[in-house]
């Protein structure tokens, strides 16, 4: 452990429990080339302190409230090295998806959290890169349809539940996400949010919509042969033939 | 499926008693007519009436025997169907006894069925109405056994349902996070790290030595779900607030063991440790009268997502309950803006009464 002093490995500690996270800080103490730059207790706080401190690593705990381990990595879609820590051992192949360094499962050992840490060192020394969008897809390869849009605004999370989208706009590598009157940019095509959508509630009404089904009042013959979705709102949105197409099958 | 006409063994054994009913027929509807006569005129024709007899059981499927029976009309079909087998039977006899002197001439099967054909319209009626005796009999054997076979049946079922729950009591990952607080523990505190140690081994014992009998005490069962709602709180801090408010006179009741313990399990699991702000687990006992019941409250995130779990715990309570209690049991639980609540209502008991 004769790393150079003048580059110390920042890290982040994320873990609900207090107890949890302070045996990490004790372990960690005997590691001199290691700096604990943020203690999270929450994976709100999480990814508020990976986009502000920019740390080298993440030790990351899986059971959490709101945003779980996969979420966060989910929102932060970086590269950046991971070890999972947990007391359930069925997400190891998860994690194992995800590119995670190493998966501790609790209680874990002095040994066996070095080890952990070897393995991060070598993946921050040789600046192994793990495919973004793998993960997000990786995340979730149960096929269950979305319950909710996590979405990062700079520092903070919204939580969308999908049942309060009212529709989907692409914009370009993003998708505008519309709820309530707000608009909540994520980046993502629209093309792969379709894909992960309940296909009973939301419907690709155009190549820029998807729309959720629940929010359709009527629709209208503009000109020939182009069609308008009006929603419950008021909102006007175009429909394309093929679009109408499966409108009509869903209705 | 027929009684007798479905079970070879049975249909023998009646066939076999309807040629006894020939034979005392025989002897004692000779007369002076030879016996060999006799026996050649009853025998069969008693065999034939076994089956027309066989059609009594319709009749008692369409009357069961029961409390408000419509007994006149029950009367009146029974008589009728006794008249049209006997007439029936009595008409045959007369063409089996002209069959049989043609056969063998004077043989005198005819004088013997003239001599005793309204006596054969009798005892055909009595016949008729025995074997549909018989068949009631037969009926209430059955049904008796089907009940027997459907009490074996609940009682294996509340047998495994108990396993089940005995079983799923203990949840593996309780006792990982446990041991990692302690571990967290022993450097920073280790006096609190030996109150943690015997909470826990106080908890896996309890759970052992009260799943062992059939009833315990409601006190017991609270004193429990204490020791776990202790433990939790070491693990999650201050997220993890609790108020209890417990009748006294509802302590002594008796209810199945761990029979809250899932639900306290619950509502930290799947309520308090969801919340990033944690809450307060409302946990409350009252007695009224002969009814015992106890609710319990979590707040709970309503954009979590829906976890299987909650849902076989409730159910593993509600056979627990119905095998215990059957109707006079009801178990609640709904859940409204943010707030999770199970109310479990079931007779007060308590081992006095």
């Amino acid at each position: 452990m004769t790393e150079p002093a003048t580059s110390k490995i920042h890290l982040v500690i994320v873990d609900d429990e207090p107890l949890a996270r302070a045996i990490l800080r004790e372990l960690l103490a005997a590691h001199a080339d290691l700096q604990i730059v943020a203690e999270c207790g929450n994976g709100f706080e999480a990814v508020k302190a990976v986009s502000d401190l920019k740390p080298d690593l993440l030790l990351l705990d899986i059971q959490m409230p709101k945003l779980d381990g996969f979420d966060v990595l989910d929102l932060i879609g970086t590269q950046l090295p991971v070890i999972f820590i947990t007391a359930y051992d069925e997400y190891a192949i998860k994690a194992f998806e995800v590119h995670a360094v190493d998966y501790l499962l609790k209680p874990f050992s002095a040994e066996r959290l070095d080890e952990a840490l070897v393995r991060a060192r070598q993946r921050i020394r040789t600046k192994e890169r793990a495919p973004v969008r793998e993960i997000v897809s990786a995340a979730r390869p149960d096929r269950t349809p979305l319950q909710r849009i996590l979405i990062r605004d700079k520092a903070d999370v919204h939580v969308i539940p999908v049942g309060r989208i009212d529709y989907v706009e692409s914009q370009d590598d993003y998708v505008a996400v519309k709820s309530a009157g707000k608009t909540y940019l994520k980046e993502q095509t629209l093309a792969e949010l379709e894909t992960l959508l309940d296909r009973g509630a939301f419907v690709r009404i155009h190549r820029r919509y998807i729309l959720n089904l629940s929010r359709l009042a009527r629709i209208e013959l503009a000109v020939t042969d182009s069609r308008i979705a009006i929603l419950g709102d008021g909102t006007q949105l175009p429909v394309s033939r093929s679009g109408y197409a499966r409108l009509r099958e869903l209705l | 499926m027929h009684p007798i006409l479905g079970d070879p063994r049975r249909l023998g054994i009646y066939l076999l008693l309807w040629q006894l009913i020939g034979l005392l027929l025989t002897v004692g509807l000779r007369g002076e007519t030879p016996w060999t006569t006799a026996a050649a005129f009853f025998l069969p024709l008693c065999f034939l009436y076994a089956f027309v007899c066989l059609s009594a059981w319709y009749v008692c499927r369409f009357y069961p025997l029961e409390k408000g029976a419509r007994l006149l009309n029950a009367t009146i079909v029974y008589v009728v169907a006794a008249a049209i087998a006997s007439g029936g039977w009595v008409m045959a006899g007369g063409f089996w006894a002209i069959a049989l002197d043609r056969f063998a001439n004077g043989f005198g099967a005819r004088q013997l069925y003239e001599g005793q054909q309204l006596l054969l319209l009798v005892v055909g009626a009595l016949l008729f109405f025995l074997a549909a005796a018989a068949h009631y009999l037969l009926i209430a054997f059955q049904a008796s056994r089907e009940a027997e076979k459907r009490a074996i049946e609940l009682d294996l079922l509340a047998k495994e349902a108990e396993l089940k729950a005995l079983r799923a009591q203990i949840d593996p990952h309780f006792i990982f996070n446990s041991l990692h607080s302690i571990s967290a523990l022993t450097a920073s505190d280790p006096a609190a790290a030996r109150r943690m140690c015997l909470l826990l081994a106080d908890f896996l014992r309890e759970t052992l030595r009260l799943g062992a009998n059939s009833r315990i005490t409601l006190s017991d069962e609270l004193a429990l779900a204490d020791r776990f709602l202790a433990i939790e709180q070491v693990r999650l801090g201050s997220r993890l607030q609790i108020a209890r408010d417990t009748d006294p006179t509802a302590s002594d009741c008796l209810v199945p063991p761990l029979l809250l313990q899932p639900l306290v399990e619950n509502a930290v699991v799947h309520g308090i440790a969801q919340l990033v702000e944690g809450g307060t687990i409302r946990l409350a006992a009252a007695r009224d009268g002969g009814t015992l019941t106890i609710t319990l409250e979590n707040p709970c995130d309503p954009d979590r997502s829906r976890t299987r779990g909650v849902g076989l715990g409730l159910d593993l309570l509600r056979k627990r309950l119905n095998t215990q209690y059957g109707p006079a049991h009801a178990v609640v639980a709904n859940e409204q803006e943010g707030r999770f609540l199970v109310e479990v209502r079931m007779p007060a008991v308590t081992a006095a009464a």
